[in-house]
């Protein structure tokens, strides 16, 4: 298990880095038009030399695509999930931390949201809103928040019964530096794991707006975006489906490698004997 | 007896819940019914008209309780695009997703349990190393990607499954069974990969316990402590992972539906969000949590008969 | 000892290892041993020593702990009479050995009876596997075994679930368990270490008793030397994988030949061994003299530091759909004492008996439902939020668990700087250097400083908590099960530490110790505490030596003595279930009334 540990682990680093770099890079390096330039005699052409991944209906070059792509789907999966994090540690602590009626009425709240379907939310909000970038970000975002509330709370609550806190309290510490010092230290590498593993959520649910139309828009490149475009000509042209697919795959599986390992590194509990 | 009354009218608590966090979601659309009704171009005399007539300069409060009022008394109003009744359709398109749902889950946890299970009996082994990476590959894809793979094979490759439409099952069954059998089998795979998961973590926990290591020095058969000691401890907290899941799946049809053209209640609750028929999208928004909601109510309720030890709580 | 020329057990030369992430860990280096028929040996030593390792190494258990036997052999005699090397038996042979030949019990006895499955199934399957009962049959003598390990009403046992029964009862269901197929030998592990010391005497004189009614050998393994005392026929010493000695067990008590066993022995206290001694004595450590004289008996007609009147706490039980308060746990009920300047109160009990809640309530930790504390005459209960956090630095408190009392990720001079911080005591280099003093005063190296608390091994973290409590100079600390969960050796080494605090510092100490033995040792006066209420308070010698209350004399008449010459074991299996301290809303309890025996010595009135 050790060997296949350290191999997820480095797959999972390989990849993560990898998208991280071309969503950096590659926009700075490719030229916009490249991923944009239509080539009407070069339509649905299968990967070649000149085509590394084919090109689509339009003859656009999907390598060019697939390298732009990642900017969107990245972004908007960083800054969804920074959103819940950000709205749910605040929410999360205080009830974990507080109890009581706060955590009553606020717990109320999340459980009832979270019998939302995440996408169902995320679409409700895209389509109210209006589909672009940034509220695609925001729907995203507030979907994925009750989640992330949810574990935050289970967490300041588990640490909150420490008996370093109890420690803490007894020494004179104030609420606010029990919650700096203890609480938010002893929470942050689950925190982190969920995030890394809702990363990977929010790629999907980027995917999946794109595709049905209500995430980014076009003409901007994502992934979810081409395999929407690529349906009609899936028995010509099946790359111009697998290619994105493919992007999707590898970012998700790399971001979920990476989380498994996380834990593995950061959490506590499953470090034998602690 | 009581727990159960105290479980429903908590459910009908969330339920209120519900209703009001959807109409909210739905009220900061930009435009309303009236325009729908109208079109952008219309005439705004008559637009102020229809807006007097249907209320909709009424305080959000007064809306909401006529809205919550007529959906108790079955009134569910029209839907704009369908120019249909509401409360039929969605009763129809409910039961389409329905086979869908149920014939996904099953697909997974038939999948997933035995993986799972296998997984954590051979511990850090080579099996839970592919079962894992396998579950983990599962969980990466999209599911509609799942979905195109699985046209791509089985409609167009093979030819052996319809690749889009939907029969009714009161018509024909089987039909309806073949095609709702590609949609459920690509929603049921991505769901398998993540029981699995779930089920290998909770097996191998309770593995570990010290009544596991009782059993063993009993000189029961491995079998015997895995797969009825073991596993009968697994089930109330698979079930209950599984019975959130069925929240992920009502997400997850409305992409599986409209790729399959499959008119269930996904592909309803799509076409209703494209044309921001806001009639139709209340309602199907707050049926799909309302049934959400209930499927885990009644994951608490199966849990009950699994472990004696909720009886007395 | 004599060989026997027919051992059921012969262990030579066992080697275990275990494949970690970090590489092979040695778990037993080099043990032999053998049991005889009929004879109870014990195997003795510290966390660590490798003592369970071999338990289950004979049942071939360790493999599903990710254990190897790498070396040696592992003889058991067979029912036929031959001998078979275990080491090398498969599983189906092993199968036909485990609860059959050789029974098991374990340490836990919540989680040894699988939660959803009734006592009947779990109580009949090894039945009718191995004597291929049928389910009357099965039945039948799962009533019989039930019968005698002497649990009340087995009918109706059968039928329940395991989270119906009590920890003892969960127990006795274990040991019936095991004993269901008449094996010949008893494996038992730390069988009694999760159980109360009344409970534990019961378990202690039933597997006593069995072993002598059906002939059967036990390999009895426990840290315990108090409970090998009373159990031993023959004592094997165990330390880091290796035997240290072994012997007969009056030999190893009275005439221990290697210094390990020795030190062993000199750390733990004996119960009555402080009878007619003025004041408290330290602990005896082999080649570490104790450094200061504990506190001779404080002066009568100083002030209180402490003073507790009435204390009573009670918990929410919450229910319902609004979650509201439908009854209360009675957990601290109408509590009076008072603490000297320099002087150390023990309050002693069971499980649940209110203990830690009450010294939590003194620090408002819980929130009292009524009664006053006064510290140095200052009324705590009355302080706002605000206030009662300044007040703390007159009280500190000291934790059970040394694991999980420090925070993980802070270095360990910050969190014994907390307090002076947290008090404005000091700044900068003076705060530098108060901590390094208080890393000195606790006998920690001052490279501990920068360090993180998973580099520390419990005793050193024990450690740093009192430095941490010592820091803002407290009149009281109040040490709840402080010393519990620490090795003996490294215990005696803490309260040492504690009882020179307390003779430099003058602190007054509120001990909180399940640990009769411990608590007449360092103590200069006792309460024993059960059902939340005190039910008899005076000097460490009025209780100890004459004490008055029925249950006082219960719970002395339980613990074990560290003396072989001393056995306590009866067969007097009494069942007295503790009350629940759940009631109505409704329920008012009756006030605490004493009696004064003699002047300082109280006893709880009974009948209310």
């Amino acid at each position: 298990m050790k060997g296949f540990l350290n191999a997820k682990g480095l797959i999972g680093i390989v990849l993560v880095s990898a998208v991280l770099l071309i969503a950096i890079f590659a926009p700075m390096i490719i030229p916009a038009e490249f991923a944009t330039k239509m080539n009407m005699r070069a339509r649905l052409d299968p990967p070649s030399l000149e085509y590394l991944f084919g090109t689509d209906q339009l003859g656009r070059n999907m390598f060019y695509r697939v390298m732009l792509g990642a900017r969107t789907s990245l972004t908007i999966a960083v800054t969804a999930v920074a959103m819940s994090v950000a709205i749910g540690l605040p929410l999360g602590i205080i009830s974990g931390y507080f109890g009581g009626l706060t955590d009553n009425v606020l717990m109320r709240l999340v459980d009832t949201l979270l019998s939302f379907p995440a996408l169902l939310l995320a679409l409700t909000i895209s389509a109210v809103l209006g589909p672009n970038l940034q509220n695609t970000i925001i729907a995203i975002g507030i979907a994925f928040t009750p989640f992330l509330a949810r574990i935050i709370r289970g967490e300041a609550l588990r640490v909150t019964q420490m008996p370093y806190v109890e420690a803490a309290r007894a020494a004179g510490t104030t609420d606010a530096l029990i919650i700096l010092r203890h609480i938010l230290p002893n929470i942050m590498p689950p925190v982190i794991v969920q995030a890394t593993i809702s990363l990977a959520f929010a790629i999907l649910a980027e995917a999946g707006l794109s595709f049905l139309g209500l995430g980014t828009q076009p003409p901007r490149a994502s992934w979810g975006l081409m395999i929407q475009a690529s349906r009609d000509y899936l028995d010509v042209a099946p790359w111009t489906a697998l290619v994105p697919g493919a992007a999707v795959a590898l970012t998700v599986l790399g971001l979920n490698m990476f989380g498994d390992v996380l834990r593995d590194v950061l959490d506590p509990r499953a470090r034998a004997g602690g | 007896m009581i727990y159960l009354l105290n479980r429903s009218v908590s459910f009908a608590i969330t339920l209120l819940l519900i209703s009001v966090i959807t109409f909210a979601v739905t009220n900061i659309l930009p435009g309303d019914v009236a325009m729908m009704i109208m079109g952008t171009q219309s005439n705004p005399e008559a637009l102020a008209g229809l807006r007097e007539s249907l209320g909709l300069n009424d305080p959000l409060v007064t809306q909401y309780l006529r809205w919550i009022g007529g959906m108790l008394t079955g009134d569910w109003g029209t839907s704009l695009v369908f120019k249909e009744e509401i409360g039929p359709l969605l009763l129809q398109k409910m039961t389409a997703s329905s086979l869908i749902v149920v014939m996904s889950m099953t697909i997974a946890l038939t999948a997933a349990v035995p993986l799972g299970v296998w997984a954590a009996v051979h511990r850090d082994k080579w099996q839970d190393t592919a079962s894992s990476t396998t579950a983990l590959l599962g969980v990466s894809l999209p599911d509609f990607f799942w979905g195109i793979m699985l046209i791509l094979l089985f409609a167009r490759a093979l030819g052996w499954l319809p690749s889009s439409g939907f029969v009714d099952p009161g018509e024909d069954f089987l039909r309806a069974l073949k095609h709702a059998f590609l949609p459920s089998l690509a929603l049921g795979l991505g769901l398998m990969a993540h029981l699995t998961r779930m089920t290998r973590a909770t097996m191998t926990g309770i593995l570990a316990q010290e009544f596991i290591r009782v059993a063993r020095a009993k000189g029961l058969p491995e079998r015997t402590v895995v797969w009825r000691y073991g596993l009968a401890n697994a089930i109330g907290p698979v079930m209950t992972v599984a019975g959130l899941q069925v929240g992920y799946l009502f997400g997850s049809i409305i992409v599986m539906e409209s790729l399959f053209n499959y008119t269930g209640m996904g592909w309803l609750t799509y076409q209703a969000l494209l044309n921001r028929d806001i009639p139709l999208i209340q309602a199907s928004v707050f049926v799909i949590a309302a049934v959400v909601m209930l499927a885990n109510l009644i994951v608490d309720l199966a849990y009950v008969l699994v472990d004696p030890r909720i009886r007395l709580g | 000892m004599l060989d026997d020329p027919k051992p059921i057990v012969s262990i030579d030369n066992l080697r275990v290892e275990f494949d970690t992430g970090e590489g092979t860990i040695v778990g037993v280096e080099d043990i032999s041993l053998t049991i005889n028929p009929g004879e109870t040996v014990c195997v003795v030593g510290e966390s660590g020593s490798g003592k369970s390792v071999t338990s289950l190494s004979l049942m071939r258990l360790v493999e599903f702990g990710g254990g190897r036997i790498t070396g040696g052999k592992l003889e058991f005699r067979r029912t036929g009479g031959a001998m078979q090397d275990v080491a090398k038996a498969d599983m189906d042979a092993m199968r036909d050995i485990r609860g059959n030949e050789i029974g098991m019990i374990f340490q836990e006895p919540m989680t040894s009876l699988n939660p959803i499955f009734t006592i009947e199934r779990q109580m009949t399957d090894g039945l009718r596997l191995h004597k291929g009962l049928g389910a009357r049959a099965a039945r039948a003598r799962a009533l019989e075994l039930l019968r005698e390990v002497r649990i009340p009403q087995p009918e109706q046992r059968l039928r329940q679930y395991p989270h119906e029964l009590s920890g003892g009862m969960r127990q006795r269901v274990v040991i019936a368990m095991a004993m269901a197929c008449e094996p010949r030998l008893l494996i038992a592990d730390e069988p009694t270490t999760a159980l109360d010391v009344t409970i534990q005497a019961e378990i202690l004189a039933l597997i006593d008793r069995l072993k002598r009614e059906n002939g059967m050998a036990v390999l009895f393994i426990t840290h315990d030397m108090a409970v090998v005392a009373q159990m031993a026929d023959r004592v094997v010493v165990m330390y880091r994988g290796n035997l240290v000695e072994e012997g007969p067990v009056s030999q190893i008590f009275e005439n221990p030949q290697k210094d390990y066993t020795r030190a062993l022995l000199a750390a733990v206290p004996r119960l009555g061994e402080m009878t007619g001694k003025p004041a408290p004595e330290p602990m005896r450590i082999i080649g570490a003299e104790a450094r200061a004289q504990p506190v001779q008996a404080p002066r009568p007609d100083a002030a209180p530091v402490l003073e507790v009147r009435n204390l009573t706490t009670r918990f929410a039980v919450r229910g319902g759909l609004l979650r509201r308060r439908i009854a209360n746990v009675h957990a601290v009920e109408d509590v009076s004492f008072e603490l000297a300047r320099g002087e150390t109160l023990s309050l002693v009990g069971e499980s649940g008996c209110g203990k830690s809640s009450c010294g939590r309530s003194i620090l408002r930790l819980v929130e009292p439902t009524s009664g006053s504390v006064h510290m140095d005459g200052r009324d705590i209960l009355a302080l706002t939020r605000q206030q009662m956090r300044l007040a703390r630095r007159d009280m500190q408190m000291v934790f059970q668990d040394p694991f999980a009392s420090l925070n993980p990720y802070m270095r360990l001079k910050d969190q014994v700087a907390e307090p002076l911080r947290n008090f404005g005591l000091a700044r900068g280099n003076d705060l530098t250097a108060r901590v390094s003093q208080l890393f000195d005063r606790v006998e920690l190296p001052q490279s501990y400083l920068r360090r993180f608390p998973h580099e520390l091994s419990g005793g050193q973290r024990q450690r740093v908590a009192i430095a941490r409590a010592l820091a803002a100079n407290p009149k009281l600390i109040i040490a709840d099960e402080a010393v519990s969960a620490l090795d003996v050796s490294v215990q005696a080494q803490v309260l040492n530490l504690m009882m020179e605090l307390q003779a430099d510092l003058g602190i007054s100490f509120l001990f909180i110790s399940h640990d009769m033995a411990v608590v007449e040792r360092i103590s200069h006066r006792v309460g024993v505490m059960y059902m939340g209420r005190i039910v008899e308070i005076g000097s460490r010698a009025q209780i100890f030596e004459n004490p008055r209350h029925e249950y006082t004399r219960a719970l002395m008449a339980a613990v074990p003595i560290a003396d072989p010459a001393k056995r306590t074991l009866r067969d007097d299996l009494r069942f007295k279930p503790l009350p629940s301290p759940v009631h109505p809303l409704s329920y008012a309890p009756a006030p605490s009334v004493y009696e004064e025996v003699v002047p300082g010595h109280k006893v709880l009135v009974p009948d209310h």
